[in-house]
């Protein structure tokens, strides 16, 4: 086993004789040491929360920027190698802008999605005949969160360019407790603002550090309002106002 | 100029004189991407260009009615727009007749383009040219949005817009545009045209109608007007144009830009003006503009 | 210029006229079948009216061999949309297409001049009207092509009501019954075809009707046939009919 793979795990496109793109596979992994990412679907709107680590207290945090806004109505979070991200997003944002010159009409949520991991399998071919090349996979997973006429929305994408629909997704380095907090205490019918504690609640619980407002960021897409992120202040509302986590052993 | 033009060449078959399918090589269009837009990233649209030595005079030869008015394909031209600056913002006020050789092809053109929530566009000149970069520019202005986390200065805008229409210059295209917004600096007003012209300025009237529109703004125009008589100098200058140009008129669409992003005040029949007047509305005169001062006897 | 470049000419002029009418719930799409080529006829039946989606019919005048491809390609990007987004593009949506697809040959044009009518996502009737390279705009009605400067005046007067006094006391109705509508498109096809060289053979009547319309009136109407599409709204959904009638023709 590990003979095959030293020798099939350096070309980005070549597949082992198991069948595997090992390149690929390590892309995937590198998104297990991103910090953690989770997101919620609610009937009203879809929450994203990330984890901002801080590691030095000369480090301006308000500078880490691990969700931003791909159009008016569709958000991303990421983890992962999140200077990958930018050119993943940067791409959906001129795919939503292009379909909006086009059709007239905000792009569906699936499709933007869609487009992004079009982009993903890419690699070690060069783009519009330019003469850059895209050498390696991506190593950055995203959380997209919508709403379009199909209702709120999100997705997950991985670096082999599959996407899936959740309900509630956890992704990166504490996404394993999170993923199995979020299907504890997870309900179909949640309301925005009990999305919002049980995401500071599940991040709570894989933080190292003690959470503030300082060391998460919260942005949601809402019927009403569109993608929004949430400020400081509206954090720190969140925070104070979190439900004492139930005693352990109730149910 | 057609080394220019064969810049926009669809692809090398054009020069082996075959006539491919558009739709081939835009392999954005279809596939894995069928159907997200007919944009590659962040460049201009391919455009189709005939086959011949000289695309640009082929254009000429079949759609400019200046040169021949019996020529096939007639592209709406004729009209009166107006933007000035003042205390208040920006008033923006244009005609709504579009006009192919002297048929009227219609009197409820919408020639203020609203580019975004605190920018527009006028049009003159050729409506698709017009309607559809100023579209694209939209898009552009959200996107330098999105990326640089501001909204984009007017400046920054019209100068987009200004660098876009000058890589097509010699080919044809006809616009001439003012681009009206709000920005840090405040209520800002650019002149843009396809020869590449951009100019910064207070008061611009572009069109077949602007001189007699300039004659009625230059008259009541003063930096120091208040917001219902700067709405009635952009109504009235518009009328004088709908009433002089036989290339103007029908309504009037009135718009003004303040800080809080633009506003529209309002659709007014130029016969309507002329016999009645805007009605009761601040800043503006009791009855028509043209009726009662021709016939009334005092 | 050179001798050879003038000879280029790709385009030529094959008459016929196109209209349509906006209504409450329903969008009435016409054309005359007649196909000319200077005072030659070349054919009494050459469709120019094309059904989209169950929602959008397309009606295209001026050079009929662009006209056709135009229409083949804008279908051909309606089913890679439906692929791509899995849903039926809207028609408001399709108005936009149209504009880019007329655009993206600026420089070596269509000649074609488009009337786009059918059914918004709000259930309204709807008109969209372009010229040659793409500017367009949403009406009421519009007519185009070889007889429109007979025909519009006409619908000014009859539909908006251009010059007409509403009656004393009351006011000029919003939006007329699909019956005087269509009596309103047969008057017109019939008055251009007796003051018009290029009009005349046949008469296409397009009807796109609203989901959920009761289309009770559509009873009394002769010669009308469903026309069948992918019937994506079930029973319930927009509908298209289409009415044939001759003109005359010589």
């Amino acid at each position: 086993m590990f003979l095959t793979r030293s020798e099939y795990d350096r070309g980005v496109n070549t597949f082992s004789p198991e069948g595997r793109l090992f390149q690929v596979e390590y892309a995937i992994e590198a998104i297990k040491l991103g910090s953690t990412t989770v997101g919620i679907r609610t009937p009203d709107g879809v929450i994203l929360g990330v984890e901002k680590r801080v590691p030095s207290p000369l480090l301006e945090s308000s500078s880490v920027e691990k969700i931003m806004e791909i159009d008016a109505h569709i958000g991303c979070a990421m983890s992962g190698l999140t200077a990958d991200a930018r050119t993943m997003i940067d791409h959906a944002r001129v795919t939503s802008q292009n379909h909006s010159f086009t059709y007239d009409e905000k792009i569906g949520v699936e499709s933007v999605t869609q487009a992004v991991c079009d982009l993903a399998l890419r690699f070690g071919e060069s783009m519009d005949n330019e003469s850059a090349m895209m050498s390696r996979p991506f190593g950055v997973a995203l959380l997209i969160a919508g709403i379009d006429e199909k209702g709120p929305q999100l997705y997950h994408t991985d670096p082999s360019g599959t996407y899936t629909r959740y309900e509630a997704k956890a992704i990166g380095s504490g996404s394993e407790a999170a993923q199995s907090d979020l299907q504890d205490k997870y309900h179909k019918q949640m309301t925005l603002r009990e999305a919002q504690h049980l995401i500071l609640r599940v991040l709570k619980q894989v933080m190292e550090e003690k959470l503030d407002h300082h060391n998460i960021q919260l942005a949601q897409v809402t019927k009403t309002d569109g993608f929004h992120i949430l400020s400081e202040t509206e954090l720190q509302e969140l925070i104070d106002t979190m439900p004492a986590a139930p005693a352990p052993g109730a149910a | 100029m057609n080394a220019i033009a064969s810049r926009f060449r669809a692809s090398p078959y054009h020069e082996q004189g075959v006539e491919q399918d558009q739709n081939a090589q835009d392999s954005v269009l279809w596939g894995s991407q069928g159907g997200f837009g007919n944009l590659r990233a962040g460049a201009p649209p391919e455009f189709v260009v005939p086959n011949v030595p000289s695309p640009t005079a082929f254009l000429q030869l079949h759609t400019d009615d200046h040169a021949d008015p019996n020529c096939r394909i007639k592209i709406a031209h004729g009209t009166t727009t107006l933007a000035f600056r003042f205390r208040g913002g920006i008033i923006v006020a244009v005609d709504s007749r579009a006009t192919a050789g002297s048929y009227i092809a219609s009197g409820t053109v919408k020639k203020v383009i609203e580019i975004n929530k605190f920018l527009l566009g006028t049009m003159a000149g050729g409506a698709a040219d017009c309607q559809y970069w100023e579209t694209y520019l939209g898009i552009q202005c959200r996107l330098h949005e999105l990326r640089n986390r501001e909204r984009i200065s007017v400046a920054a805008a019209s100068k987009y817009l200004s660098n876009l229409v000058y890589s097509y210059k010699g080919m044809g295209l006809s616009m001439g545009t003012m681009i009206c917004g709000w920005d840090k600096t405040g209520p800002a007003l650019f002149y843009v045209d396809s020869d590449g012209t951009r100019l910064k300025g207070d008061v611009f009237s572009v069109g077949s109608g602007s001189t007699f529109a300039y004659g009625v703004l230059d008259q009541g125009y003063h930096w120091e007007l208040s917001d219902e008589d700067a709405q009635e100098l952009g109504r009235r200058s518009i009328y004088a144009a709908g009433h002089r140009d036989a290339f103007s008129g029908n309504t009037i669409n009135l718009y003004h830009v303040r800080e809080t992003g633009w506003e529209f005040i309002g659709n007014y029949d130029v016969t309507k003006m002329h016999y009645d007047g805007p009605g009761n509305i601040p800043g503006a005169p009791v009855g028509g503009y043209g009726y009662d001062a021709r016939v009334s006897t005092v | 210029m050179s001798a050879q470049e003038r000879r280029f000419n790709p385009y030529t002029e094959n008459g016929g006229t196109i209209l349509a009418i906006a209504g409450q719930d329903f969008t009435v799409i016409a054309g005359d079948t007649r196909q000319s080529e200077g005072y030659n006829i070349q054919t009494r039946y050459a469709p120019k009216v094309f059904r989209l989606t169950d929602k959008a019919v397309l009606a295209v005048n001026g050079f009929a061999a662009d006209g056709n491809m135009f229409v083949q390609k804008v279908q051909q990007r309606l089913e890679w949309y439906q692929h791509a987004h899995n849903k039926e593009m809207p028609l408001r949506a399709i108005a936009r297409l149209i504009q880019t697809m007329l655009y993206a040959k600026r420089f070596f044009p269509y000649y074609v001049y488009n009337i786009l009518g059918g059914i918004e996502d709000d259930g309204s009737g709807a008109v969209y009207s372009f010229d040659p390279v793409g500017s367009y705009e949403r009406e009421a009605c519009r007519a185009a092509g070889a007889a429109q400067s007979l025909v519009q005046p006409f619908l000014d007067n009859q539909i908006y009501f251009k010059n007409q006094l509403p009656p004393s006391g009351g006011a000029h109705p919003k939006h007329l019954p699909l019956k005087e509508v269509l009596s309103l498109v047969i008057d017109s096809f019939t008055g251009a075809t007796e003051r018009h060289i290029e009009v005349g053979d046949g008469l296409e009547i397009y009807i796109v009707t609203a989901s959920k319309r009761p289309n009770a009136d559509l009873e009394a109407i002769a010669n009308l046939k469903q026309v069948p599409g992918g019937f994506i709204g079930g029973e319930d959904g927009e509908k298209i009919y289409v009415v044939r009638r001759e003109l005359k023709k010589d």
